[in-house]
């Protein structure tokens, strides 16, 4: 199957516009039915990918419009071939819990358009099918929280479509401007990736450049102090939106980064280290302080997803595989946890019809099982060894340890911090003695819930003791990418700073 | 042998996984023996590799797989059963089975049976993994395991409601967990970043390579190092300024506190200390630190417990002080000692504590020793052992506690600490008299409890014989001294008394143990014939100051608690609604207000039109002729 | 002498009351004279500098912009007088249908 990228970017898509003729009673079986196949085409994805190759893989490139370089190009490599499964397997799951009786067929459909976009952010190599995908990610969730949201969910809805996409913009003039130097230099017009990263460009364009990608990569992501579109979202979507929303659609701004601005900018990266690492340091203590603060369990939720995107940005820049690779680790693991975490609150929102965690109080006694299930991703959200949050978090401090001791210890501060709001979670709604008499009769979870939580902590454990699978792609691609950008960067301060680990460096 | 150190390490896992399949399940005792067993198991094999590394004197090291490999990063999972790990293996192994077993008394009634038993296993494997690893990172996944299982397990009884500092000095077994799991997390940092430094100076977590590559090292990264770590290790430690945690986590039950927090986990600090001697011994400054930091809190520890009335709460204070000890000896360089120490202690606390929870369930939960007394005629076999106990843990001749703690205080004599020496002596003598004031109050006297109408048993038969290895190993535990230092000192650093010393020290020893029996003969005095309170010396500001702790929960809570609740609260409301967001919806409300403006101007008059036409044509010409000139 | 100045200040004066006509006036036939004066305004200005040059271009353009403002007015007050009919005024305030 040499076309399997483009088989699993319009397989959503088309099965999703064939979902018009299916019956409403049977459109939440189709939609999972759907999910699987793709689920299961990206983990044959994974299966075929030859984990030893750095490069792209199953690279495929129709010219769309040759007059101006724009062509049809995708490819897969070690960086992105897991988050294109994290995507997948959290649509099929967060379709498989969806609770929604309102309209499903059509979040149905959405939901599969959704899946379309996030799988073909993440495999397209060329900026303007990159960029078109980024564009119509938004389109789907705008109707997802507008259309099932809470109270505020126009103003929400709006919000994040008008932030994010105001951010886009900046960014799209920025691959513009990309592209018109390209021409400039070469004499013919390419939005291709790989042509891109071979462009060498002076300082100061690159950091104007920088900039541009930086704006719309910060608020997807979304970094401090771009991020308040993001309680707004999770507070008022609906608990798929939430899962989608926290575990894939902020991934594509930390993903942003590692494919484009760092090996196209590197000398640009190399200067930014700094600022970003004080951004990153202040959404991580901040934000878990704000979470803190918070009386609604969602907004916890959503807060302590920006302090964790804080750890992630913080790898990015650490210049070394570790920090890199403990990154693109960080992201799936956050994607998992995150989503599930959204998709328990959404349990007992179900039950209850309200996120306050003073309504709730003594949860462990009446629901044992969804309490374990609760503590494990807790645990996992925190860091603890042998779960995912561990992998991706001790690999990306110990990564920017070589940056900055200082910058480190109080980024490390995030596992106290952390610990903090999500024990005060844990202990307001699950511990204590029952006080509210609706609580005494909460049902525990059901089969369906059981059905789509157990496999996610599965996933937890089974990546927290053994990580190598996933690890080890990640790793070469980033070495890979490393060594690249370490031949690429004008500036001697940038060759110093980018850490090219021993072992590709014995290989050369 | 490969396959024993699995089953050792293993055993414990399958345990706790085996009752985690029932934990929903009302109680069932089968699962509280396959647990014993499978522990019992583990014990066996922890034994005969002790064994087997006494007679070949070689350690047994196994990989079993790759954990983490990213850039030059390479983790593995990786387990060493050398002098020193077999000796903790032994001891916790030892210990948890006792626990174990007991706990299929203790816990009864409680309908929560199945799960305390599938978390107590998870806490074994999780210590097992610490003690075990080869490698730093391997030793934070158990450090770390150990403090989530102590986590479960102080809030076991997670529905009791939270209460004021008056009424419960922790609050709640819920508070009390979380405040243990955070203020371990404030340690942990500094744990994590000691594996940094070590990891970018040396390239490699693994034991063997950091300590082979120390030498290589500039003295400011080594002392970094060695502080970091040490931060590790006085959270897990309770060390001060983080000790409050450990009494607090008494809200768990019994036998929690007896493994937990006082044979095992608390004393993994030391043990990194032991295990990181290498470097701890090439940076003096941190080691001096470590052993005036052991002594302060030795005597501090003993101070809060003369005056306390809860039972549990003077065995924790105690096991404070007595970790105190093992820091000083660790300090001072006397790393066998510190481990014989470490190894003697677990036998004669976790006993002290199993007979205070023979006495609570005697007592149905009561904790206040006020309201004990006389006890001994119903319990007498719990009495012989908490008298042992005690009577070992105050360094009485010929108990274990008496040759541990006695080297341990030699050795500060040795190496001319003459301070450390004279305190650690004082609290020596402390020591001796808070934990038989305990005693006689609990046992002797009048019979108090009656006025509350209660009516106490001894406890299940099968108990007590479970009891009895560990009172034996208090008893005899000493004996072993020269043994034991003969196996620990091929992997440690061998510590010799000097000449002067070894002829002072029958004069040093006989210092030491008329300090022991005088506080022993005190608390007779005071307290053998019963509760005699004085309402003077209660209200005087000393004891005050001892019973509220030297105030210092007070006080965490006060600067640390509520400033940071409050500035949380401060930095949402105000900083990220008022500031933050208001300015981007700022924004969005100029570019909205600034088109609602404007829309005045379609006004639909053709004349206002045509003035706007004309002042935009003044406007275009002024700018034109501008241009024209600045150009 | 009367010179080119001449000439152009009094097309500037000629276009300044113009101008105030057109933003003053209210009556939709005052507007056309006004605008009508401008126009005028500017072909003596034209006229001026074609002379002043030599070169018959600008009286080429004054009698353009006269042939095209007569059409102007023809269509202008066509328009006028089917407003009027309709609306019964020709005043401004009141014909301000498409406000926004």
């Amino acid at each position: 199957m040499e076309n399997i990228l483009s088989v699993l970017v319009f397989f959503p898509a088309i099965a999703g516009l064939l979902g018009f003729v299916v019956n409403k009673e049977s459109a939440r079986v189709y939609g999972i039915t759907v999910a699987a196949m793709e689920f299961f085409l990206s983990l044959w994805l994974w299966f075929a990918f030859d984990g030893n190759n750095a490069g792209m893989q199953f690279v495929e490139m129709i010219p769309m419009i040759p007059d101006f370089g724009v062509s049809y190009y995708l490819g897969v490599d070690g960086i992105s071939l897991f988050i294109v499964l994290m995507s997948t397997l959290m649509t099929l799951i967060g379709m498989m819990s969806m609770n929604i009786t309102k309209n499903i067929k059509n979040m149905v459909i959405t939901l599969l358009f959704l899946e379309m976009t996030m799988v073909g952010v993440f495999l397209s190599l060329d900026a303007i099918i990159f960029y078109l995908f980024w564009e119509l990610s938004l389109v789907p969730m705008l109707y997802i929280i507008g259309a099932w949201g809470g109270p505020l969910r126009i103003y929400a809805s709006i919000k994040f479509f008008l932030y994010t996409f105001m951010g886009s913009l900046i960014m799209l003039v920025g691959m513009l401007f990309v592209a018109y130097i390209y021409h400039d230099l070469t004499g013919v017009w390419s939005f291709a990736l790989t042509d891109w990263y071979a462009l060498v460009l002076p300082v100061s364009y690159q950091l104007w450049l920088f900039a541009a990608f930086f704006i719309g990569f910060a608020i997807k992501v979304p970094m401090f102090p771009f991020h308040t579109w993001l309680p707004y979202a999770h507070g008022q979507a609906p608990t798929i939106g939430s899962v989608i929303l926290a575990a894939v659609l902020l991934k594509m701004g930390t993903y942003g980064f590692v494919r484009f601005s760092l090996p196209m900018f590197p000398d640009a990266s190399v200067i930014a280290i700094t600022p970003i690492a004080i951004i990153a340091i202040i959404m991580i203590i901040y934000t878990a302080m704000v979470a803190y603060a918070q009386k609604d369990m969602k907004q916890v939720i959503a807060y302590s997803s920006v302090s964790h995107m804080g750890i992630i940005m913080l790898g990015i820049f650490a210049m070394n595989a570790e920090g890199i690779g403990g990154s693109v680790f960080q992201m799936l693991s956050h994607g998992i946890v995150s989503g599930a975490l959204f998709m328990l609150v959404g349990v007992i929102y179900d039950r209850r019809h309200t996120k306050i965690m003073d309504e709730f109080g003594g949860l462990a006694t009446v629901m044992p099982k969804y309490a374990v299930i609760f503590g494990i991703m807790l645990m996992a959200s925190v860091g603890l060894p042998l779960t995912i949050g561990f992998v991706g978090e001790f690999l990306v401090l110990i990564g920017f340890y070589q940056v900055s001791p200082i910058m480190t210890i109080l980024a490390g501060t995030s596992i106290i911090v952390g610990a903090v709001y999500m024990l005060s979670v844990y202990k307001k709604s699950f511990f204590g003695p029952i006080t509210n008499e609706a609580n005494k009769t909460l049902e525990d979870l059901d089969v369906k819930e059981t059905m789509s939580l157990v496999p996610l902590v599965m996933i937890v454990v089974w990546l927290g003791v053994y990580p190598k699978p996933v690890l080890e792609p990640i790793n070469n691609s980033v070495k890979a990418m490393l060594s690249f950008m370490d031949e690429k960067a004008i500036t001697q301060e940038a060759k110093d700073m980018i850490k090219v680990a021993k072992s590709t460096q014995e290989i050369k | 042998m490969e396959n024993l150190v699995y089953v050792a390490l293993f055993a414990p896992l399958i345990s706790s996984l085996f009752a985690a399949l029932f934990g929903m399940s009302p109680r069932q005792t089968f699962v509280g023996i396959v647990s014993s067993v499978l522990l019992f198991v583990s014990m066996l094999a922890s034994l005969i590799l002790a064994y087997h590394v006494y007679q070949t004197g070689m350690p047994i090291h196994v990989t079993m797989m790759e954990w983490i490999s990213m850039g030059d990063l390479f983790i593995p999972f990786g387990f060493l059963v050398d002098q020193v790990s077999v000796t903790m293996m032994s001891v916790v192994t030892l210990v948890s089975t006792v626990v174990h077993v007991y706990s299929i008394g203790y816990m009864d009634h409680d309908k929560s049976f199945n799960r305390f038993f599938s978390y107590l296993s998870a806490f074994v494997f999780s210590m097992m993994v610490l003690v075990m690893s080869d490698n730093f990172a391997g030793l934070f996944i158990g450090w770390e395991g150990v403090g989530v299982c102590s986590w479960l397990l102080i809030g076991f009884w997670y529905h009791k409601p939270d209460q004021s500092r008056e009424e419960n000095p922790s609050i709640s077994p819920s508070w009390a967990a979380n405040e243990a799991f955070i203020v371990n997390r404030i340690a942990d940092l500094g744990m994590l970043v000691g594996i940094f430094i070590l990891y970018w100076n040396v390239g490699s977590l693994q034991y063997d390579e950091v300590f082979a590559a120390l030498p290589n090292l500039s003295e400011s990264i080594l002392t970094a190092a060695a502080l970091a770590l040490f931060i590790g290790a006085m959270g897990k430690s309770a060390q001060f300024p983080l000790h409050t945690w450990l009494t607090d986590a008494m809200e768990g039950p019994t036998p929690v506190s007896a493994l937990i927090h006082a044979a095992t986990m608390v004393t993994a600090g030391v043990f990194l200390v032991i295990r990181a001697n290498p470097l701890f011994s090439m940076t003096p400054e941190v080691s001096f630190f470590i052993a005036a930091l052991g002594t302060f809190v030795a005597f501090f520890a003993a101070s809060m417990a003369l005056v306390n009335r809860d039972l549990k709460r003077i065995i924790a204070f105690s096991t404070l002080s007595q970790l105190g000890y093992m820091f000083a000896a660790a300090g001072l360089g006397a790393y066998w000692i510190a481990l014989f120490h470490l190894g003697a202690h677990a036998f004669f606390k976790a006993l002290l504590f199993l007979g205070a929870g023979n006495v609570m369930h005697a007592m149905h939960d009561e904790l206040d020793i006020f309201k004990m007394g006389g006890l001994k005629k119903q319990m007498k076999w719990t009495y012989i052992y908490m008298g042992v106990a005690s009577l070992a843990l105050a360094g009485i001749p010929p108990l274990a506690g008496f040759f541990s703690k006695d080297a341990i205080i030699e050795t500060a004599f040795n190496e001319g600490r003459l301070v450390l020496w004279a305190i650690l002596v004082v609290t020596a003598g402390m020591t001796a008299f808070y934990s038989f004031r305990q005693v006689f109050l609990t046992f002797d006297g009048d019979e108090r409890y009656k006025e509350f109408g209660i009516h106490p048993h001894e406890m299940y038969k099968f108990v007590l014989v479970a009891l009895s290895p560990l009172a034996l190993l208090a008893v005899a535990a000493g004996f072993f001294q020269g043994a034991f230092h003969d196996f620990v000192t091929r992997l440690l650093p061998e510590y010799e008394m000097s000449e002067h010393t070894h002829h002072l020290a029958l004069i040093l020893g006989a210092i030491v143990l008329v300090f022991a029996v005088g506080g022993i003969v005190l608390a007779y005095k005071k307290y053998a014939k019963g509760l005699r309170r004085d309402e003077k010396v209660e209200n005087g500001f000393l004891y005050k100051l001892l019973a509220n702790q030297y105030y210092i929960p007070h006080l965490y809570e006060e600067i640390i608690s509520k400033p940071y609740k409050m500035i949380s609260d401060l930095m949402w409301k105000n900083v990220d609604l008022k500031i933050v967001d208001a300015t981007v919806d700022g924004i969005a409300k100029f570019l909205y207000k600034s088109g609602d403006g404007t829309r005045k101007m379609q006004t639909g008059n053709l004349s206002s039109y045509l003035n706007w036409m004309a002042i935009g044509g003044i406007l275009l010409l002024v700018v034109a002729m501008l241009s024209a000139m600045l150009g | 002498m009367i010179g080119l100045n001449h000439y152009l200040i009094v097309s500037a004066l000629l276009f300044s009351i113009g101008l105030v006509g057109v933003l003053r006036r209210r009556n939709l036939l005052m507007l056309f004279f006004a605008t009508e004066v401008m126009l005028n305004a500017v072909n003596i200005a034209f006229a001026a500098i074609s002379h002043y040059y030599n070169d018959l271009t600008g009286q080429m353009f004054a009698f353009f912009v006269i042939a095209i403002a007569a059409s102007e007015v023809a269509v202008g007050l066509g328009i006028l007088i089917v407003l009027y009919k309709k609306q019964g005024s020709l005043d401004l305030d009141e014909l301000a249908t498409m406000k926004g």
